[in-house]
């Protein structure tokens, strides 16, 4: 990676400014980053910003953008309120020598295909924040992307849910071939399927054939993990046909929508 | 630019590209005991410690370790050698190129855990350290066995 001028600005209106108005790239772990044989003209190192936490404000939860995979995976909190799904949803991620870098911000910025974390926050109904001052639905950022150039300064969580991940890979360090997550949100039924291989998209049809019930029978979980495969696309790539990720997928919801009910 | 690390305990100041990842400038200054493997993030042989945590030194920006303590395997020699002897007493060593990312992942397990792991936590932690000789099942048991050897002392 060629970086030809360096910022490590230490406030976000300084951060913002460089990457709005001087066209900078913010640098969040660099480890996707530098997988890129792209010049950048200005990196914008958000290191100085105090972007790594994550707490508990109000009636949510905030996590910092430059906070890593592994901090997700050992966060007390986290493990708190959702129990081992952070865990579980990142700890496929190559090691933990590379979740030691990788950021959140990072990945909710890439809006990556492959993403285990997108899936998982998409379930919980994650938003994230744009500095200085838009909020928006994660889920609703992936499909639509920004117009302009932005600094992510943090993902909003609901104050706790019940939810677990389940994902298919060829091999351990590798990307998953399909992935999804089912939350509960103590109200209704959320799912996020990703690896498809496009982004991760919940399954409003799906989540609707649940209901509003925390104990839906073996037959309305065995429909709703249907309709999900038949409401989403899928693509083929070099690691699964678009076929066989539609007939996987719905072992996996029924798999994860039946942990959840337990 | 110019960063100022310390390198095993030893405060040295660098000069760097503001692209560059850690190996390079590691080996640049003669660390050349940090190991550069696929160099894209997925085998682990570059591991260092930064500030005691394990990271991929090919995947981590130079500059952010401005002013932080970085540990190579000849930091922790002494412990990586009582380390050696047990891989080599199970044959798990063979071209040993994979063996300083290794160890120094082993070494900063054995302080992040405070009981000893069981074998589904030493596979899961040493997840992103690859070994194209070994095999795996040797350099388990060696472990399992450093750690039981080090809890009894
Ligand atoms: C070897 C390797 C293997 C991987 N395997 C997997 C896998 O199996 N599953 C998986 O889900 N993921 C995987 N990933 C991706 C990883 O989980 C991260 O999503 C990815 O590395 C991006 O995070 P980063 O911190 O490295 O971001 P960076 O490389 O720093 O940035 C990525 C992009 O986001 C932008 N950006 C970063 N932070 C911000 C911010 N706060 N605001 C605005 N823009 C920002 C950058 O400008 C850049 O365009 C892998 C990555 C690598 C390097
Ligand atoms: S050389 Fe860094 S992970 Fe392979
Ligand atoms: S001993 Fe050769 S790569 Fe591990």
């Amino acid at each position: 990676m060629e970086i030809l001028k360096y910022a490590c600005p230490q406030s976000k209106d300084e951060a913002f400014r460089l990457i709005r108005e001087e066209h900078g790239t913010a640098i969040g772990g660099a480890a996707w980053l530098r997988t890129n044989t792209k010049t950048i003209a200005l990196g914008v190192d958000l290191a100085g910003l105090g972007l790594e936490y994550v707490r508990e404000v109000g009636d949510h939860i905030e996590i910092g953008a430059m906070t890593t995979y592994r901090e997700l995976e050992t966060n007390p909190l986290l493990r708190a309120r959702f129990g081992a799904l952070f865990e579980t949803t990142v700890s496929h991620v190559v090691g933990v020598q590379l979740r030691n870098i990788i950021t959140v911000g990072g990945t909710a910025a890439g809006r990556y295909g492959f993403s285990d974390l997108n899936t998982t926050l998409c379930a919980l109904g994650a938003q994230v924040v744009f500095y200085p001052d838009q909020t928006m639905d994660l889920a609703q950022f992936i499909e639509r992307g920004a117009k302009v150039p932005f600094l992510l300064e943090k993902v909003l969580l609901p104050a706790t849910a019940k939810g677990t991940y389940h994902q298919m890979r060829i091999s351990e360090n590798d990307f998953p071939i399909i992935n999804t997550t089912a939350v509960w949100t103590g109200s209704e039924w959320r799912i996020a399927v990703g690896s498809r291989p496009a982004a991760t998209r919940l399954c409003p049809k799906a989540m609707a054939l649940l209901g509003a019930d925390l104990h839906p029978s073996d037959d309305i979980l065995a429909s709703a993990a249907r309709a999900a495969a038949d409401e989403l696309q899928f693509g083929s790539d070099i690691r699964a046909s678009a076929e066989y990720r539609r007939e996987i997928l719905p072992v996996l919801v029924r798999r994860a929508l039946m942990e959840v009910r337990e | 630019m110019n960063i100022t690390l310390r390198i095993n305990g030893k405060q040295e100041s660098i000069e760097c590209l503001p692209g560059e990842m850690l190996t390079e400038v590691l080996r640049r200054a003669g660390h050349f005991e940090v190991k550069k493997g696929c160099d894209t993030g997925n085998c682990g042989a570059c591991t260092v410690l930064v500030d005691g945590k394990p990271v991929l030194s090919c995947s981590y920006l130079a500059v952010r370790a401005e002013g932080k303590e970085i540990t190579t395997i000849q930091g922790l020699a002494d412990e990586a050698k009582k380390f050696a002897a047990f891989l080599t007493a199970e044959g798990a060593d063979q071209c040993g190129f994979c063996a300083p990312g290794f160890a120094l992942t082993v070494l900063a397990m054995k302080e992040e855990f405070s009981s000893i792991p069981d074998e589904a936590q030493i596979r899961h932690y040493l997840a992103g350290n690859l070994c194209r000789c070994s095999g795996y099942e040797g350099q388990i048991r060696a472990i399992k066995k450093y750690l039981e050897a080090q809890h009894a002392e």
